[in-house]
């Protein structure tokens, strides 16, 4: 495709995104193949608990029943855990790895979902127009003015906290965006003698959606998308975090959640998922902000 | 030529229902399009040519309707069939080109897409008997290179290549009838006269019929077989160019005819304005601006009348009362 590779120019020529694209592009990797290089994150050791990355060194007191009295010991990192353990002695770096891989899921699918959902009731919305916009647009304001995380919560509390329902739950209530922006390029787009012409060529509804109305969509789309998955993925981590997400797997939030607790001694297990969900979030918005400034056509 | 309709308009009649009333968009209008022949429908901005020539394939939308009247295309008649038979119609039987180039293309699909997609809507065809078929149909609209250009993208096509490319989108399954809605308005002088001989070369070719709209009579003297001359919705006056230029009975028409620059001197303009659809004067629609306007016909709606062959004209100044 010419256009493909007029845009990635574009997109080359702007450095925060490209930042953005190659530190996803890392996750990505890191999410499907790092789980192969790395322990189990679940793997309990309490021997080695709270180590801290190699190169620090942290005091640990423990009471020592023989001695009656607290026995303070140095302990240093070692390469063989090289994010350090947490309170219960899993590995760090398995952790994170794993919550890599949890985030991208909810990121990615949670976000398609909204996508297609909001794709599809905006341009049905625009397209068809009367009676049918009315009732959309006027669900589309109910789902936006409901408090989403109230919502979120009461699904968790009603059908328990697992990762699918998590990844439903964002992207059944984040469509609302879309909807509104895809219908009104549609109702623009809609005007344009493009779309009278294939009608007058014997073209149906479906086809005048999906290869006219759609595609001239579609870079509005991408860019919506791309700067939506880091609200879905902070989503899922605000969830874990005050406790509703889902316990059975190792999530970014589930281990900041865990490692505030233990901030003054053991720093580095809230700060680590701190940082990845951080640069993570900040990737997607600069590829988002890169995508937008490439497909802009005033950008010239 | 023979001398069969291919597409008769009986009565038609379309409005549209607006919060302010309702306007008659077109108001009984009938002709006859023949088998190979250019019909040319005239008239000032806002008379009705473009609603007339929509209405032919019921592509008005809402808040517009057809009211009333017949269109029959060959023996069926297209105001009742269901919108699956239309679409079976639609680009395969008859289709139409609009007036801007600029946006009747899609901007994010190349050029040759857009042209095989109108093949393979009507016809099951491969992909690739589509492709060889738009590159044919590219070569015979007079665009040079066609294997090249199949591949590129509307905005890499100048304005007249443009409307090049919509002409061979409508002519991909062969229609019977081709609907040009002011075709080269949008386009320069010397591309607009190219465009006339593409027309008058592909009626030819396909000895098929062209309804062609426009406000340019220059256009009319050139192209046309027949023209039918519409004013505010409706019909003023119908019959062969020849008679309609030479020998104009319409007061409307002469004036038409009297704007048109010559070496008589400063052109002549007829005053007023066309009239407000959704209160329209009683009687004559065109009265109020008419110079010979007679008590009678503000009072009454005059019939078409033959004046001779082939000539009608709807004014109380000809035939009986």
């Amino acid at each position: 495709m010419k256009l493909a590779a007029y845009y990635w120019e574009r997109i080359k020529r702007q450095r925060p995104a490209m930042f953005g694209l190659g530190f996803i592009i890392f996750l990505i990797i890191l999410a499907t193949l790092g789980t192969y290089f790395t322990k189990s994150p679940t793997k309990v050791n309490f021997d080695e608990k709270n180590l801290p990355p190699p190169g620090y060194t942290v005091e640990h007191s423990m009471y020592s029943a023989q001695n009656e009295s607290f026995i303070t010991t140095l302990q240093e990192g070692t390469w063989e855990h090289p994010l350090g353990t947490d309170s219960m002695g899993r590995d760090m770096l398995a952790q994170l790895v794993s919550g890599a891989r949890v985030s991208l899921l909810v990121g990615l699918l949670a976000t398609g979902i909204a996508i297609i959902i909001g794709a599809v009731i905006g341009v049905t919305s625009a397209y068809f127009g009367g009676a049918m916009d009315d009732i959309l647009m006027r669900t589309t304001d109910v789902m936006m003015t409901f408090p989403f995380l109230l919502l979120l919560i009461l699904i968790m509390y009603l059908f328990g906290a697992s990762l699918t329902l998590i990844i439903l739950a964002i992207g059944l209530t984040g469509w609302t965006g879309t909807a509104r922006l895809v219908r009104s390029e549609t109702l623009s787009l809609r005007t344009r003698e493009f779309i009278m012409a294939s009608k007058a060529l014997g073209a149906g509804d479906l086809r005048i959606i999906f290869r006219h109305l759609l595609p001239n969509t579609l870079s509005s789309i991408i860019v919506l998308a791309t700067l939506s998955i880091p609200g879905a993925i902070l989503a899922e981590a605000v969830l874990s975090f005050i406790g509703l997400g889902d316990p059975t797997v190792a999530s970014w939030g589930n281990i900041l959640n865990a490692g505030q607790g233990s901030l003054e001694t053991a720093w580095w297990v809230a700060v680590e998922p701190g940082v990845m969900l951080f640069l993570t979030v900040l990737s997607f918005n600069f590829l988002g902000d890169g995508l937008r400034e490439a497909f802009d056509p005033k950008g010239e | 030529m023979e001398n069969s309709a291919v597409l008769s308009v009986d009565h038609l009649q379309t409005c549209f229902f607006t919060k302010k009333g309702k306007v008659m968009a077109v108001d009984d209008v009938s002709f006859d399009l023949l088998k190979g022949e250019i019909l040319c429908i005239v008239g000032e901005s806002g008379s009705g040519k473009t609603v007339t020539a929509l209405s032919i394939l019921r592509l008005i939308d809402h808040p517009g309707r057809i009211t009333g009247g017949k269109i029959m295309f060959g023996k069926k008649n297209l105001l009742e069939l269901t919108i699956r038979e239309l679409q079976d119609i639609r680009g395969n039987r008859i289709s139409m080109i609009f007036q801007d180039p600029h946006s009747s293309l899609n901007p994010v699909f190349t050029t040759g897409d857009q042209i095989s997609e109108a093949i393979t809507a009507h016809r099951s065809v491969s992909r690739k008997e589509a492709d060889a078929r738009a590159i044919e149909l590219l070569e015979l609209v007079g665009i040079p290179i066609p294997e090249e250009r199949f591949h590129e993208y509307p905005h890499q096509f100048s304005g007249g290549m443009k409307q090049r490319a919509t002409i061979a989108m409508a002519l991909a399954c062969a229609p019977d009838i081709l609907i040009a809605d002011e075709p080269t308005t949008a386009l320069d002088l010397t591309i607009q006269a190219q465009m006339l001989d593409l027309f008058s070369e592909l009626r030819k070719k396909f000895n098929m019929s062209i309804i062609y709209i426009t406000h340019d009579l220059g256009v009319v003297s050139e192209i046309a077989d027949h023209v039918a001359v519409m004013y505010a919705g409706r019909i003023m006056e119908k019959g062969c160019r020849d008679d309609i230029l030479k020998n104009p009975k319409h007061p409307y028409t002469k004036g038409l005819i009297d704007c048109l620059p010559s070496e008589k001197g400063k052109p002549a303009s007829i005053p007023g304005t066309i009239p407000n659809l959704i209160n329209p004067p009683e009687g004559c629609i065109f009265h109020p601006r008419c110079r010979f306007a007679m008590e009678i016909c503000r009072l009454r709606r005059p019939m078409p009348s033959k004046t001779n062959n082939e000539h009608y004209v709807s004014c109380f100044l000809y035939g009986d009362i």
